[in-house]
Formats: structure tokens, sequence, C-alpha cells
């Protein structure tokens, strides 16, 4: 078992090092490009053998790390169901991601630097996921950080992109303070920092500390997870190569803030407040990213904002205490939207680098291959009945409606009104994507289509099947009991189970609703109706839609609330306070010194030496009248 | 086990090349390498005591003192030439040692004009600094720290850029200043001593434990505290530094931010919380005070700066500032972690200190707006640029990381606002950083400056201090166990 672990994180971490190191130079491209596939499915493989000989959560010890007096921070993995589940899907879909990845950056020369930092990615999020105490599972967490700012910048050139990466990095740490103060203060509650032991110890503290400290953690959790308000940094992201986004986005780093609270739910899930704030921010992330989808042109921001929504109803499921349909939506969610995402990039190949969805058109004719896949990733965001979609929605809703009340009564609805709208904005990108013809004026019109390199597009079928049939995994309780639910549900959890006739009516009013948003998209986008709606929302977006299409205004908002005054007071800190107070006082003293020497120096006969004597005799008074103080 | 005299070699070393090179004035070429073959041999003789760990503890050294040299020197005045290692001086001569030979190799080239002084102020630098984490005795201790002045005052003086002078006289007025107050009160303790006991003493060992009045030992302590506070820099007497820093050549820089600055932190720990226990806890407030202000003060500003190397010069305030509040709280943990952090610092600064100059030695600016996607152009410093750049900005699994993290957990106990507030100045070092290197090394180039990549030296250099980075990034163990047990004989703790 310790061998499976250390592979797992020890393959990706030494392919990307070694790749950094002699990619390109030593190895040519194609050994490059093997390498880091290799190193990738080599971890899933190794993933799969730790599955295979799994029987008890197991904590491994690596070595030393932080260790000074009684604070011991070690390279400790710890492996449960809910890590190893983790690390299959994101061994297996970063794998596919890789792969995908050979054919989408065939072209580009810096191919050493995106590959490293890729399998560095993976190493980072492999250490999050398995970190057995915080302090290593913050590496794992910043690791991510770095690894996705300097990816999201990849063509460092132009600026915006650049700067997008630095939001990433800068909003993202923001969060980190939260995190930082919780392991420290839990130091000092608990003389720990194990995750394992923390999470046993919660009883010992009166509940206003845990409340406390579950709120830190949502902090940190808002920024990773991108959650409101600290979602800004996510769709700005989708600067980075088509890949990044799919691994950013489905597999990893965004779903670290709602597993770091998965992990610690048996803390901080005591608190009723943490678990009704992590809740509604949830569902309000939830709603706002569906609404800001519904209005984009850009078929990555689409799918950013929709990762965003998706992400909160993963958040509402932790505020509800369904930890299992939450992770089972956590892995649902990383296959159909790893699937769309690479979809997107072999659209956005395919037209020659369009990302307008305003500019598509006729796609299911010219590329088939991506077609149905796409298809079928977005019938899995619709919700569509039967789809792995709809039963992990499904199985969070249901979990809000579990707990009742007149709070979590109105998350649910919260949370169904978004499915309704996640539906209208998958179906509507569809449509407008694929249906229709290819406009007028595009070279693909006239036959000049770029063919997708093979590999792009096989790398998307494990990923559709595994989306729509994904739900096989975890099959509600009347239908047979779900295969993810027993092996992730520990013994004594209080996850509360549905009736069977009450949950076959939830998932009912599901089926109503998904199918609802399907006809309303289909009723404005479909057949005929598409081209009348695409002149009238081509016309610059005004009133509410242009509030949506801007993300609620949040970034002009922070602008200038926090970035501008940051850079002006920064200015005017340094130029007027610290060289004009400060450092002038210490000049015009230092000056005033000057003169009076110079008044001395008139009235002496100007000599060194007897100046210097003079001191010396100034000195020495000075040390003979402190001896006679002391004395 | 090796002679006793092994201290002394150690101390002189440095300063006997010194004396060498004076002979060497016109022979450019011969002088760097008699420098670097000194320099050389003196890390290898501060890496070679770490074996002496563990090996019996020389007679009457004071406990945790591994290596111990007690000699009469001035016996009228009971000035005596004590030199002792413990763990906390073998890490600062080991780092001291290193930076040394870095700050001669980044100078190898750069330096055109009277090569050879400029060798023998760093070699004399160097001597005057091991002085200062060798010595046991106050008196001694005072004349190092007089000593390794002078050379710096030359080196910005002599080699500087632009406003050489103002800086250089700036520079040594503060640090005069503050020193001769603790002269003062180093006269202070050995007469308040004296009078107590009939033993009139400079030794250290001897001189813990004298009571004092409290207000005199207000007043003892702050002279001090002021001494040490100016060479940290804490915050608002830190003005020197930037301008110390923007006018000094690059040797300069990297010695005064890599040595100089720590020598502060070293002196607080080994002589001003042992010797005034109360008076430093009756001044801890404002110790703690004084460095989460520097910590967020000095990373606001760093954001706003046009010059890289002013930049780098706020940052290592803001990064001192960590220091400081480690030695405020005084917890084991917090201790080990800003012992651990000076290494840190030493390191990481120096890196970026050097990296500056070698833009510097090429383009002739440092203005930031000057560059621009250096990454295509010189992609291996580029490369080298971001690792160093993220050590500062304390990213986990590089050093800077391991030194914060254990002073926050450290500080937590006992100055809970303040380390709340310090971890907000975690972030504000990623925000100057990234913005650094968007400006410098993204985007396109601003101005079209014809540039190389590193020079085998220059790589060879930099991977080491890029490996030192990492190693103690990934396992800073061995020198954790190194600060154990002086660590925990100062804050009274269990080892």
């Amino acid at each position: 078992m310790k061998l499976y672990l250390e592979l797992i994180i020890l393959l990706p971490l030494l392919g990307g090092i070694v790749n950094l190191l002699l990619g390109g130079r030593l190895l040519p491209r194609r050994l490059t490009e093997l390498l880091a596939c290799a190193v990738i499915w080599g971890s899933f493989a190794a993933t799969l053998g730790a599955a295979a000989s799994y029987t008890a959560p197991v904590t491994v010890e690596l070595g030393s790390w932080l260790a000074a007096f009684d604070f011991k921070a070690p390279f400790t993995l710890y492996l449960d169901p809910l890590s190893l589940s983790l690390c299959l899907m994101i061994t297996f879909v970063c794998g596919l991601i890789h792969i995908y990845a050979v054919g989408y950056m065939k072209d580009d020369p810096s191919f050493v630097r995106f590959f490293a930092l890729l399998n560095l990615f993976v190493a980072a999020m492999l250490v999050l996921i398995l970190a057995e105490n915080l302090p290593l599972l913050y590496l794992g967490w910043e690791g991510v950080g770095f690894c996705s700012y300097a990816l999201i910048g990849f063509w460092y050139r132009k600026p915006e992109n650049a700067t997008a990466g630095r939001k990433a990095f800068i909003v993202t740490r923001i969060g980190d303070i939260g995190l930082g103060i919780a392991i420290v203060w839990m130091f000092q509650l608990f003389g720990s920092v194990s995750i394992t032991k923390l999470n046993s110890m919660g009883y010992l503290m009166p509940i206003g500390v845990i409340t406390a400290l579950g709120l830190l953690m949502l902090l940190a959790a808002m920024g990773k997870s991108a959650q409101v308000p600290l979602m800004v940094w996510l769709p700005d992201a989708m600067a980075g190569p088509t890949p990044v986004s799919a691994q950013i986005h489905a597999a990893t780093m965004v779903t670290a803030g709602v597993y770091l609270l998965m992990r610690m739910f048996p803390l901080i899930g005591v608190s009723p407040t943490v678990t009704a704030a992590i809740a509604i921010t949830g569902a309000l992330t939830a709603f706002y990213g569906a609404t800001c989808a519904l209005v984009q042109r850009d078929l990555k921001r689409i799918l950013a904002y929709s990762t965003i929504s998706q992400i909160g109803y993963m958040m509402l499921g932790v505020g509800a205490g369904a930890i299992t349909a939450s992770t089972f939506h956590l892995l649902e969610h990383a296959f159909f939207k790893a699937l769309l995402f690479l979809g997107a990039g072999c659209v956005i190949t395919a037209m020659h680098h369009e990302q307008d969805i305003f500019r598509m058109g006729g796609l299911r004719r010219t590329i088939p291959g991506t077609f149905w896949p796409f298809l079928a990733g977005a019938v899995c965001l619709a919700g569509v009945p039967l789809t792995g979609g709809f039963f992990s929605k499904d199985g969070i809703l249901g979990a809000v409606w579990l707990k009742g009340g007149g709070f979590y009564g109105t998350l649910y609805f919260v949370g169904l009104i978004t499915a309704f709208i996640t539906a209208v904005y998958a179906i509507r990108m569809v449509l407008i994507v694929f249906a229709g013809e290819v406009p007028l004026n595009h070279s693909l019109s006239k036959g000049e289509g770029k063919p997708l390199p093979r590999i792009m597009e096989w790398s998307l079928i494990p990923l559709a099947v595994l989306g729509v049939f994904g739900g096989l995994l975890n099959l509600p309780e009347y239908l047979g009991s779900g295969v993810l639910n027993s092996f992730l549900s520990q013994p004594g959890s209080h996850e509360g189970m549905l009736p069977h006739a009450t949950e076959l009516l939830l998932q009912g009013v599901a089926a109503v609703v998904a199918v609802a948003g399907i006809s309303t998209a289909w009723f404005r986008y479909g057949g005929d109706r598409r081209q009348q709606r695409l002149a009238l929302e081509s016309a610059p977006a005004r009133g509410i839609s242009a509030f949506l299409m801007e993300g609620w205004r949040v970034d002009a908002l922070y602008d200038f609330m926090f970035v501008r005054p940051y850079k002006w007071l920064s200015s005017i800190l340094w130029q007027w306070v610290d060289e004009g107070c400060i450092d002038d006082t210490l000049d015009r003293t230092a000056a005033l010194f000057g003169r009076f020497g110079h008044w001395i120096g008139a009235r002496g006969d100007g000599r060194v030496s007897r100046s210097l004597i003079g001191m010396a005799a100034g000195a020495a008074l000075m040390i003979g009248w402190l001896a006679w103080v002391m004395l | 086990m090796i002679p006793v005299p092994f201290l002394t070699l150690l101390l002189f070393l440095p300063l006997a090349g010194s004396l060498l090179l004076l002979a060497m004035t016109r022979r450019e070429s011969l002088a760097r390498i008699t420098a670097l073959t000194i320099a050389l041999a003196e890390t290898l003789l501060a890496c070679s005591a770490w074996f002496c760990q563990g090996s019996t503890t020389p007679q009457a050294a004071p406990p945790g003192f591994f290596l111990f040299l007690d000699r009469p020197w001035i016996e009228t005045l009971g000035i005596r030439y004590t030199l002792g290692m413990d763990g906390i001086s073998l890490l600062l001569v080991i780092l001291t040692a290193f930076v040394t030979t870095i700050a001669l190799l980044v100078s190898w080239r750069s330096i055109k004009e009277r090569v050879a002084l400029h060798f023998l102020l760093i070699l004399a630098m160097e001597s005057g600094i091991i002085g200062v984490f060798l010595s046991l005795d106050l008196f001694l201790f005072y004349l190092f720290w007089e000593l390794m002045l002078i050379p710096m005052f030359f080196l910005i003086g002599i080699w500087g850029h632009d406003r050489n002078i103002y800086s250089a006289v700036k520079f040594f007025l503060y640090t005069m200043i503050g020193s001769l107050l603790m002269l003062l009160a180093i006269i202070g303790i050995y007469l308040i001593h004296g009078q107590q006991s009939g033993v009139y003493s400079f030794g250290l060992s001897e001189l813990i434990g004298t009571n004092f009045s409290t207000a005199t030992g207000l007043w003892l302590y702050g002279a001090f505290l002021l001494a040490f506070a100016v060479k940290f820099p804490l915050v608002p007497l830190h003005t020197w530094l930037p301008d110390a820093h923007t006018d000094a050549p690059t040797a300069g820089s990297v010695i005064l931010a890599g040595l100089l600055l720590k020598t502060g932190a070293y002196g607080l720990i080994r002589f001003g919380y042992p010797l005034f226990p109360e008076a430093a806890r009756t001044l801890t407030p404002l110790l703690i005070g004084l460095a989460v202000a520097g910590i967020l003060y000095a990373s606001w500003i760093a954001f706003a700066q046009k010059d890289m190397k002013r930049l780098v010069a706020y940052s290592s305030v803001g990064h001192m500032g960590f220091v400081a509040l480690g030695i405020g709280a005084w917890t084991p943990v917090a201790l080990s972690g800003s012992l651990l952090q000076m290494i840190n610092h030493g390191l990481t600064t120096t890196a970026l200190f050097a990296m500056v100059g070698m833009l510097d030695e090429q383009a002739h600016t440092r203005q930031i707006e000057d560059y621009g996607g250096l990454w295509s152009k010189i992609p291996i410093y580029s490369a080298f640029f971001v690792l160093f750049a993220m050590a500062s900005a304390g990213l986990p699994g590089l050093n800077n990381f391991v030194g914060e993290f254990l002073i926050l957990t450290g500080s937590f106990k006992v100055a809970q606002l303040a380390t709340v507030l310090a971890f907000i100045g975690v972030i504000l070092p990623l925000v100057y950083t990234v913005r650094l290197i968007q400006e410098v090394l993204f985007q396109e180039e601003r101005r079209p400056l014809s540039m190389t990549d590193l020079s085998l030296r220059e790589i060879l250099i930099l991977t080491f201090l890029a490996l030192a980075d990492i190693v103690i990034g990934m396992h800073p163990a061995p020198l954790l166990e190194v600060l154990k047990v002086p660590v925990a004989l100062l804050t009274g703790g269990a080892p």
C-alpha cells in the first residue's frame, strides 16, 4: 500500500521535474509528451492497485517535513473511501486530458513548459487529496494555485492572459488566509494538525469555536472553489489553453474547496451555523453562476459560469450534510465538465480559435465526432432524466429537502430554479453552436474546416460514457443500492435516507423542471427561431442581460472597492508617508545637525583632529557621567 | 575533535585573506582567484563545524555550545576573547560563508575598477560578520559589530550608483547612532554588574542574570533594541535600507540583505532577550506591533515600486518583520521559525538581488517599465527568477514558507491579533511578486533590449541557491534539529 501511495504522487511529480529539466533539449517532443501522459496513467494504475488492495482507511508516513518541538507535520498520506474515489477520478480524467492535450498543443512551441506544469499540477492536487495533515494539504493547495497561475497565463505575451493568471492566484490566496488561521488556531486548541485526529476531537471545544473554525475554512473554500463572493477569478481563468481549463474546472483545483469542507466535516459539521453558511453560499453561487451563464457569448465563459454554479450545488450538498451525494456530484461533474471543456476545445480548434458562439453554427455536420459527446455532456449538465447528472444533482436536492424547515426549504427551491436555468443555458449552448448553418463568412462554410487531431475526439468518448452512465455508480435506493453510497458512507454517519415514495416524487419534480428548461430553450432557439434570437442577442447587451453578462458587475465593484484603493494607497504610502514624512523628517534632522556642526566649525579653527579630540572628550564625559550615576 | 584554535581560524581566515589581497592591487585576476579560494576555504571550514556537533562539550562552555574558546585579552577591564558556537551560530556562520562566496561570484565581472579593493572589503566584512555571530563577550561583539560596517560604507560609497555618497552616509549615520547607544548600554551593564558582584566582566554568561531596576533595565534594553531595530530594520527605522540597496553594487546588496540584516535579529536573540528578560517582556508588544506594521506597510509599499532593487529592498523589510514577530512571541516554535527564516531570507533575497544585478549588468537599468517579455528572450533566467520570486512569496514547498509558517504557528499562542494580521501580510508579497513577474517576464517587450541568457557562472550560482531553497523547503528537519537545543535553552522549554 505504501508503494502504491508513493507512486500515485511521485510519478506525476517526477514526470514534471524530468520534463522541466530535460524536455525539449534531451528528450524529443514525442518523448516529452509520452512521458507526461505515461506518468499520469502510471499514477492511475497505482491508484487502481491501491483500490484493489484497499480494506480499511490507512495512514502512511513517508518522511518528516515540518517538525519543531511539539509541532509536527510530516509527509503523511491518508487513504479512505473519499480520497480514494477522488484519486481515481483525478488520475483518470487528467490522464485523458493529457492525451487530449497532445493533440491540442501540437503546434505550440512551449510544449515542455506546458506538460511539465500540467504534471506538477496533478501531483500537487494528489498531495492535497491524500494529505493527512493540514499543512501538507496546504502544500498541495498552494501548489495547484501556483500551477494554475502559470497555466492560465501560459500564453503570457497577451497582458490579459497574464493578468487573468495573476488574478486567479491572488483571489484564491485571499481565501487561504482563512485556512492558514484555522490551521494555527486548531494547533493551539488541539495540539495537533492531523486531519484524522482533529476530526475526532471536535467535542472538546465549545460550539462557538467550532463555528469560527468552520467559517474560516469556508472562506478558504470560497476562494479555491470560486464561490460567492470570491468567484471572480474563474471566468477570467478561461484565458489558459483549453486542456488547462478542463483540468482546473473539472477534475482538480476548483473542487479542492469542497473537498476541504468534506474532509473536515466531522469537525465543523457539528455547528449548524457553519452548515447553514455553507448551504447558503452554495445555493447563492449556484444561482449566480447559472444566471450569468444564461447570456454569455463566449463558449468557454458559459462553461466557466456553469462550473461556478455546479460547484455551488456541491457546497449546498455539503451544507445539507450530504457528503456522499456531494461527492457523487463532484465525480459526475468532473466527467461531464471535462467532456464539455474538451469538446469546446475541439469546437474552438475547428473554428480556428473562434470562441464566440454567435459566430458558430451547423457544427453537428462538420464535426459529428465532437457533437455527440458534447451533446452527452450537455444533457448531463441539463439534468436530463436517467443521465448521471440527473441522479447526482437530485441526490443533493433530495438531501436539502430532507433537512426540511423554512431555511432549507427555500434553498431547495433556489436549487430547483437553478436547475431550470441550467437546463436552459445548456441546451441554448448546444443549439447555437451545433444547430443551424455554418455562418456564411466563415471559412468552414467553404469546406476549409481544420482537421482535428483524432486523439482529441477519441478522448471524449470515455468521458461521455461515464457522464451518461455514471448514474449507475450510485443508483437511488429503490433501484438497488448505490455502489458509491455504500463505499463512501462511514459507520455512524448520519446522512438520512429519503422514503422511496418521496424520493420518486422529488425526482419526478426534477425531471419536470429539466424538461421544462429544455423546452424553454427549444422554444427560444430551436429550428428557425435560432436565427432571429441570434440577431436579437447580437445587439450590445442592455439592462438585465448586460448585468448578467458582466457577472453581476462584481468585477467592477471590486475594482472600485479594493483594487484601485490598494494601488492608490500604495503610492501614497510610499511617496508621502515613507519618503515624505518618515524619511524627510530624518533627513531634516540630519541637516539640522549639519548646520549645527558648521556653526561650531565656524567658531573653531576647523581642524579635524581638534574636533575628534572634542568628540572623544564628550564621549568620555558621557561615560563618566553614566558611571557616576550608576555608582 | 578539532583543536581549539578552530574558531580563531574560522574568524580570521577571511581577514587574513583580505590582507593578502592588499598585495595584489595591480593584478586583478589573481586577486579574484585568491579571494574566491579564501571564501571557498572558509565555506568548507564553516561546513566542517557541522560535524563538531554532538562531540564532547568543551570545558567551561555554556550549555548548548559545542565549540568554545576563552582567552584573557585586556584583563584589567575584564575583556576576554570569548568565542562560542552553538546551533544558531553554526547555521548563521555557514550562511555567511556561503553568501560571501556568492557575493564574490556575482561581482566577478561587473566590478572593473579597483577589483582587489572590492574583494578585500568583502572578505574583511565576512570576518566582521562571523565575529558578530561567534562573540560571547560584549566588548568583542561590539568591536565586530563596528568592523562590519566600515567595509559596507566603502562598498556603497565607491562602487555604488546614483546617489551613492548620500546613501552610504545615511547608512552609516543610522547604524552608528544605534550602535553608539548600544555601546553606552554595554558599558552600563558592565558597571552595574561589577557593582553588584564585584567582578567586572564583559562576558555574556557572566552578565546574564544581572539584576536591574525596572527603569534601568528598560533604558539599557531600549538602547540595544534601537541598535538592533535599525539593523533589522523595523519600521520606522527602515528608510536607510531602500536607499542603501538601490545605490549599492550587487555584492553590497547581497551581503546587506543576506547577512547584515540578520545581525540585528541575532543580537536580539543572543543578547537582548537573555540579558534583559524582564524589560524584553515589557517591550514585547512594541516589538510585535512594529513587526506586524512592518510586514503590512513595507509589503504594501513594495507594490508601488518602479525600481526592482527598491522593490526587493522593501520586500526585505516585510520579510524581516516576520522574523521580528517570531522573536517577539518567544515561543520555541516561533523562535525556531524566526531563526530558520533568517537563513531562508538570506538565501532567497540574495538570489533576487543577484538576479536583478544580472539584468542591470546587461541592460543598465533597474526600472521595471524598461523590461517586459523577458521569458521569450532569456528563459533560463526567467525560470530561476520565478522560482526565487515564489520562494519569496512564501509558496509552500520552498524555503520561506517553512519559516513563516512556524513563526505564525508559534506566535498565535501569544499574540492572536498580530498573527491574524500577519496572515494578511502573507498574501501581500504575492501581490507585488506576481506584478513584478508579469511586468518583467511576461507580456511584450517594452524597450528593445538585446539580452543574453545566463552564463555558466551565473547558472552555477543560482543552481546552488535554488537547491538550497528547495531542500530547505522540502526537508527543513536537519536545520530545525540543529536549532533545537539552543532554542530550548533560550526559551526555557524542554528540547
